[in-house]
């Protein structure tokens, strides 16, 4: 077997499938270093590829390598054990050990070393749960469990880390730190992640690039904005739960959203209905007072208010157009800013032109 | 009523351990591999629960006797020995054990056991430090029960080890008798010990029950 690779840069390639009785996972993605988030509904195959790379499942072909090590090649006939993939994998509900302490779960991956432990109490100091070391899992709160379980999957040097919606059940304020801690770690530690999540805040706030999945397969893989910015299709788009996704007809370079005229950037190819989305951000308010900008003169319609959700950047805002269908803007509130968005006032909103993406099926969009 | 005393206590001993090792190794195979054909490996396994024990008795008589594979192929001798008292009283109480072990062994979280072969541990490893220690409650039911049912074994006793005084004659052989013989004392305090008994270790199953296998 190789050893592992002197590699600055730490890179996972893989490649897996695995035919079971009701399901197919044919997933393909590489990643070099950084925190490449796998998304997806439930049932998309997020944890079954997890567990493919961490060896815990057969495959039936592939070729997974980590660091230069080879995990997995079926046409070398490579299949290292889970144990000897020193990978770091921190599972859905953490899976701690109930019956040892905070010290002993993380010591557990240590083998017989003398300094086990002392080396699983510096673990815990770094993640400010020095006063834990004795407790058992059951005693403490989700948020401590979580940091005790994302020590122990470290504590044994991994160079790749996999992470199974780690933070889905804690509260914002705990996920937003945790998520800011796991950056932090991915960066001092120069780590490959791989996480997995469902929830597109979680993707935004720690993800590098992003593969989204679906029936065991990844619809689309890149850097986190491209992704974002460019679904490839609208399964993409509705997966990604893009909001202000709606289907429109061409009408010469024109689109045409049910009686409502929008000026966009259609080409030739496109024609017939096609699906659109607009993100929330990108819908910009016209302030009465001020000028309109160059770039917002197309595509300015009314609207009014039906509900409004405060944010810490700002409001969130759904509204209806006059042909009676809702989209729902981000509003960044800035010092300048005084804008009435009570519900029922009718405000002026600007569809940017270059802002409408038209989703198109299958066509990769470059 | 020390005599028979003393040898079911000896007898109880080796079965014991017999019966944890046993039905331990069969429950997790059970678990593990769930190999074909488990409902009547199952049922199998459980049936010296239900059957007379003359009926338990008569099939040791064949393992055992001269035609069979004990004497046959290994040349052991075992019947009306001591050794043949413990085998029954192993039959009897393995039932009990395999399915007290087959229900704690299966209520271990799966993911713990991932989780240790993420972290290093071979399958021996993940066995003695993750699922024997989350199933030790169910484990330790299984043995106490198992243990107590060995320590009344009588019928299938009496067929395949006889009722030798200091040989083979465990308490519940004693008891048997001291009735025959009307010491209604000695019957009196046997019997009264082997309820104590009895009682003891329900009790102390009864406790530990409600958390059969969980985690803690």
């Amino acid at each position: 077997m190789d050893a592992p690779s002197e590699q600055f840069m730490s890179r996972l390639q893989v490649h897996a499938h695995r035919r079971s009785a009701d399901f197919e996972l044919d997933v393909d993605f590489d990643i070099d270093g950084g925190i490449l988030v796998l998304f997806g509904p439930s049932g998309a195959g997020k944890t079954s590829t997890l567990n493919a790379i961490a060896g815990l499942h057969p495959l039936d072909d592939g070729r997974i390598v980590a660091d230069g090590t080879v995990y997995y090649d079926r046409a070398q006939g490579i299949n290292l054990p889970a144990r000897q993939r020193r990978l770091g994998y921190v599972f859905q509900n953490y899976a701690l050990f109930p019956h040892l302490t905070v010290l002993q779960n993380i010591a557990f991956g240590l083998g017989r070393h003398r300094d086990r432990f002392e080396h699983a109490r510096q673990w815990l100091s770094q993640m400010h749960m020095k006063e834990f070391v004795d407790r058992y899992p059951h005693e403490l709160s989700g948020g401590q469990q979580q940091r005790v379980a994302l020590a122990r999957a470290l504590a044994h040097r991994p160079r790749v880390l996999l992470l199974d919606e780690p933070f889905a059940a804690l509260d914002r304020v705990l996920r937003e730190r945790l998520q800011a801690e796991l950056r932090q770690l991915q960066k001092d530690l120069s780590l490959v992640v791989v996480y997995v999540t469902h929830s597109l805040d979680d993707a935004f706030a720690v993800g590098d690039r992003i593969a989204v999945l679906q029936e065991g397969r990844v619809l689309q893989q890149g850097p986190l904005d491209d992704v974002f910015q460019r679904p490839q299709s609208e399964q993409v788009a509705e997966i990604l739960g893009i909001r202000n996704l709606f289907r429109a007809d061409i009408v010469g370079t024109n689109l045409d959203w049910l009686g409502l005229t929008l000026q966009a950037e259609v080409t030739e190819r496109d024609s017939g209905n096609v699906a659109v989305y607009i993100q929330p951000s990108e819908v910009k308010i016209i302030y009465p007072e001020a000028p309109v900008a160059e770039g917002l003169l197309g595509n300015l319609f009314d609207a009014e208010i039906i509900t409004r959700q405060r944010h810490a950047a700002g409001w969130s805002v759904r509204v209806r157009l006059s042909n009676e269908q809702m989209i729902e803007i981000h509003h960044a509130t800035t010092a300048y800013s005084k804008l009435d968005l009570s519900t029922g006032t009718t405000i002026r909103v600007a569809l940017r032109r270059e802002a409408l993406q038209i989703l198109r099926r299958g066509d990769p969009a470059s | 009523m020390i005599d028979p005393l003393w040898l079911s206590l000896k007898v109880t001993a080796v079965a014991a351990i017999l019966i944890f090792t046993i039905g331990t190794a069969l429950a997790l195979w059970l678990v593990r591999h769930q190999p074909r054909g488990r409902t009547v490996i199952e049922t199998l396994i459980m049936l010296p629960l239900v059957l007379p024990p003359s009926v338990v008795g008569y099939y040791l008589l064949i393992v055992l006797g001269q035609q069979g594979p004990i004497v046959g192929w290994l040349g052991i001798q075992t019947l009306f020995s001591p050794a043949a008292a413990i085998i029954a009283a192993t039959v009897v109480g393995l039932p009990l054990m395999v399915q007290a072990a087959r229900a704690a062994l299966a209520s271990v979280d799966p993911a713990l056991e991932q989780a240790a072969r993420t972290l290093g541990c071979n399958e021996a490893m993940v066995l003695w430090r993750v699922s024997l220690p989350l199933a030790r409650r169910g484990l330790l039911a299984g043995l106490v029960l198992g243990t107590t049912r060995a320590l009344g074994e009588f019928g299938a006793t009496l067929m395949v080890a006889g009722n030798i005084p200091g040989q083979t004659q465990t308490l519940p052989l004693a008891i048997y008798d001291a009735v025959q013989t009307n010491q209604h004392d000695l019957t009196t305090q046997m019997v009264l010990l082997m309820t104590g008994l009895g009682f003891v270790s329900l009790w102390a199953v009864r406790r530990w029950e409600p958390s059969v296998g969980r985690a803690k």
